[in-house]
């Protein structure tokens, strides 16, 4: 099966900064894939490749089997955007920039089953459709953006950090929408940087650093880079005890005792050997947690403590948020 | 590589293969947002038509009082570069020479503010990422801009074509007049998207494209007072340069006396060639760029950077140096053509008599014509100045001010800084045009004298700039929704009602009501300085006033 969006050896230049150096991500039809990395990573610059709103500087993309820079047109009718920071027409109101939208990819807003959509959205993210643009929020722009791009079915949906501005039941309504849209058969790309989102979403995630993949797989397939953190109180157990431990379990890392706790990590592949031992040592308020992506993502960015300094520092996105 | 439709699930309907009709919701966009405005441009422009359509022929009754007139204009390189191409004393012939160019002025502002708020602003804000998305894509929207534009200015030729018929004009010469107008818009909206294109933001994108039609109007008037006039004294033929201005194209259908449409065969064409480079240039470009990029800021704040002053300066000195060159331009334009003038007439004995009998000397015709060229520099100050005070209200728009206020600083301080930049502002203008045309005069006899001249025609125009800048800065403070149209609007009415009254016949009291009607004119031997003072302490009780309204409000957004 062909991959909906597919990217080989991307890359952008912006003046003398390069804000894609060589980026493939494959992105596999009806999954929802996270776009993970930090700010000036490259992540809204490949969207707007992927869009066609930027032309790659080299390289090749591939979406749903087109060219986005030379089939923008044709390929827009089957993709629904929600950009991370939405811009609408002040003096024209929430439900009217979402019509227009509408329209604008093919659909047809007399319709009936677009109506009894576009209300039941409305409804469920208590959205005031009659408002002008002007006076949106930061948050009710990006549930006009949502609206809009979830009333006319899409095969892809590309979603640019789009709950940057939404209240935490906001978020459950957006996460079930995109449930129910994959559920439709709906591919979804999901920029985001707020990691607990991609891990309570995403089938696969792809991590971008300095404009390159550096890690793409499922949760579980990454999570096999990285050790399960075990930890108990240290009530009752000896240092002798301890070190014992640590001798029997050659792959323990970064012990620590402090706080009343005891704390080490570990392959996940040795946990069946650590078990009996801490059953031995009979330990209270045990503790044993499989690797967030935070603790991947800092493991690629904050250990060696180069992940900011090497980061494009000037995409188009943050110069326009500068302005 | 197999289509991905093809593999889609079945819940996704794949799209029909009929093509989305993209043009028509984007035109129906444009023409939402701009609903108000586009027929505000165009009915303002049939008003001015119909009203010196209808007063011309009334005012000039008869053949007489308008050969006088005529002869006056033909000699009188001033008035032509402010008017046009005087072709003979029939009532439309000079209903056309008075108003066609500063008409076709009007239209070329209309379209290429219009273009640039279609394009490079929507860019800006991030709306055409929106659109850019959807089927509608990158060129469409461009498309529809084009067609938007090419539709207001057909509008405003129309408007004014019918104003002329209403006021008993030729039919014929009223049409061509129309068509004269839509040709000068249509080329001017093609100017306005190629700035679009090439500058990253729609206020140097605005500023470009004003540059452009302010170059049009000056080589269209160079051309007119450069020009060769017939031996009756009642006609001239334009110079050469205003062939190179589009204004001057439209000026050359010559409309009521040779009713020649050829000359809009450029406009045509220069207009096709402008948004055929428009669209290349969008077609080829990623969304957000443009041809010259954005320089890279400086990493730490310099030194005037202080305070809401340093802010309101460091925002807006670019476009204030703009306004101050422009203003330079225009002071050496009127130093340095006041002699050519003076030389043309002396060997033109049609004239002479005519003219000197007027203005009582070569000495004091020289004065006179720059006092003409810096009434209008006046009006450039009183722009400069507006433009600074209402930054204030677009800052408080966006969401800034809100920061710069919840800070130490006050609300009254916050305005005012803004209102001194303003000041700054006019004053920069002024001295950089009354320092131009001191270059310019630096050859002539009598330097020293017509230097002092000029000094004194650049300080008339500060009262009636400061009075405007204050009326703007109450309106931002009373009225902050609607200040930016409405102090803009007033700027316009008082340059229409100063420049035009006479011409408009407008009654006294009316023309009263402009404060350029009140600016002393340093032409004459006692120039009365009355109106300057009592404008002056107007300007300073209206910015007490504009002190007493921001404590007042609610900040808007």
């Amino acid at each position: 099966m062909n991959p909906v969006v597919q990217t080989r050896d991307l890359s952008k230049r912006f003046g003398r900064v390069q804000a894609l150096a060589g980026l493939d991500l494959s992105v596999a039809e009806g999954e929802v894939h996270g776009f993970v990395g930090p700010n000036g990573a490259g992540k809204s610059t490949t969207i707007r490749i992927l869009l066609g709103l930027m032309r790659a500087g080299g390289g090749s993309a591939t979406v749903l089997g087109g060219d986005p820079w030379a089939d923008a047109s044709a390929l827009h009718r089957r993709i629904g955007y929600v950009p991370g920071d939405v811009s609408l027409w002040p003096n024209l109101s929430g439900g009217e920039a979402i019509d227009l939208l509408a329209r604008l990819r093919g659909a047809r807003t007399s319709d009936p089953a677009y109506q009894a959509r576009r209300r039941q959205l409305l409804e469920r993210f208590q959205l005031d459709p009659t408002r002008k643009g002007r006076t949106y929020s930061t948050g009710n722009r990006q549930k006009v953006a949502l609206v809009a791009a979830f009333s006319v079915p899409a095969e892809l949906l590309i979603l640019d950090e789009p709950t940057s501005g939404l209240d935490p039941l906001m978020d459950a309504v957006f996460r079930t929408e995109v449930a129910a849209a994959v559920a439709a058969g709906t591919t979804v790309l999901l920029s985001s940087h707020i990691l607990s989102e991609v891990e309570r979403l995403c089938d696969r995630v792809s991590i971008i650093r300095a404009g390159r993949i550096i890690e793409t797989g499922t949760l579980a397939e990454l999570r096999h880079l990285t050790h399960t953190e075990v930890a108990f109180a240290d009530a009752d157990v000896t240092p002798a005890e301890l070190a014992g431990l640590s001798g029997r379990l050659p792959g323990a890392q970064d012990l620590v005792a402090g706080d009343g706790r005891v704390s080490f990590t570990i392959d996940g592949a040795a946990l069946p050997d650590l078990l009996p031992a801490l059953a031995e040592l009979r330990v209270q308020g045990l503790t044993v947690s499989p690797p967030t992506l935070e603790s991947l993502f800092l493991r690629h960015y904050g250990a060696d403590g180069e992940g900011q300094s090497d980061t494009p520092g000037a995409s188009p996105d943050q110069l326009r948020h500068e302005r | 590589m197999t289509s991905a439709a093809g593999t889609a699930r079945a819940a996704i309907t794949p799209p029909p293969a009929t093509a989305v009709p993209t043009l028509w919701p984007m035109l129906r966009l444009r023409w939402r947002r701009d609903r108000v405005q586009v027929p505000v441009w165009l009915l303002s422009l049939g008003l001015i038509a119909l009203l010196s359509g209808i007063a011309v022929p009334a005012s000039f009754g008869t053949v007489a009082d308008r050969e006088a007139l005529v002869q006056i204009a033909v000699g009188t390189p001033s008035i032509l570069m402010l008017r046009g191409e005087p072709r003979g004393p029939a009532a439309d012939a000079l209903l056309f020479f008075s108003l066609f160019a500063n008409l076709a002025a009007a239209v070329a502002f209309m379209s290429t503010f219009l273009a640039v708020r279609h394009s490079r602003a929507e860019e800006e804000a991030g709306r055409s990422e929106l659109i850019g998305a959807t089927v509608a894509s990158r060129v469409v929207p461009l498309v529809a801009t084009v067609l938007f534009g090419t539709v207001a200015a057909l509008g405003a030729g129309a408007v004014v074509a019918a104003a002329l018929v209403v006021a008993g004009l030729d039919p014929t010469g009223s049409l061509l007049t129309g068509a004269a107008l839509a040709g000068t818009g249509v080329v001017f909206l093609g100017v306005g998207l190629v700035a679009a294109q090439l500058m990253c933001t729609s206020r140097g994108a605005n500023g470009l494209a004003a540059a452009v039609i302010g170059v049009a109007y000056v080589l269209r008037a160079v051309g007119d007072a450069g020009g060769t006039p017939a031996a009756d004294g009642l006609s001239l033929a334009s110079a050469w340069p205003s062939w190179l201005s589009p204004i001057g194209w439209g000026q050359r259908t010559r409309a009521f006396t040779e009713n020649n449409p050829a000359p809009l065969l450029l406009a045509l064409g220069c207009a096709a060639l402008l948004v055929a480079v428009a669209v290349l240039l969008q077609s080829r470009r990623d969304t957000g760029s443009s041809v010259f990029a954005e320089r890279a800021g400086r990493p730490a704040a310099g030194a005037l950077l202080r305070g809401s002053w340093g802010l309101a300066w460091r925002l807006q000195r670019s476009s204030i140096l703009g306004w101050a060159i422009t203003g330079l331009l225009f002071g050496l334009l009127a130093g340095s053509l006041g002699e050519t003038v003076v030389d043309l007439m002396e060997g033109n004995p049609v004239f002479q008599n005519v003219l000197v009998g007027l203005a009582g000397g070569p000495g004091a015709i020289i004065d006179l014509f720059t006092a003409t060229l810096f009434s209008l520099v006046g009006v450039i100050a009183a722009a400069a100045g507006i433009q600074a005070v209402l930054r204030a209200r677009q800052e408080e728009a966006a969401g800034v001010a809100e920061a710069m206020l919840s800070t130490g600083l006050g609300r009254i301080r916050w305005l005012f800084d803004y209102l001194t930049v303003g000041v700054v502002a006019i004053a920069l203008v002024l001295v950089a045009a009354v320092a131009g045309a001191a270059v310019g005069l630096l050859p002539t006899d009598a330097a020293a004298d017509r230097i002092e001249s000029v000094v004194q025609a650049g300080a008339a125009q500060v009262p009636a700039a400061l009075l405007l800048l204050a009326v703007a800065a109450v309106l931002v403070a009373v009225l902050p929704r609607l200040c930016i149209g409405l102090s803009w609007g007033l700027l316009l009415a008082a340059v229409v009602i100063g420049q035009f009254g006479d011409l408009l016949d407008l009654p006294d009291w009316v023309q009263d009501l402009s404060p350029f009607s009140h600016t002393p004119v340093v032409a004459a031997a006692e120039v009365d300085w009355s109106g300057a003072w009592w404008m002056s302490a107007l300007a300073v009780l209206l910015a007490a006033a504009a002190a007493l309204g921001i404590r007042r409000r609610d900040l808007a957004g």
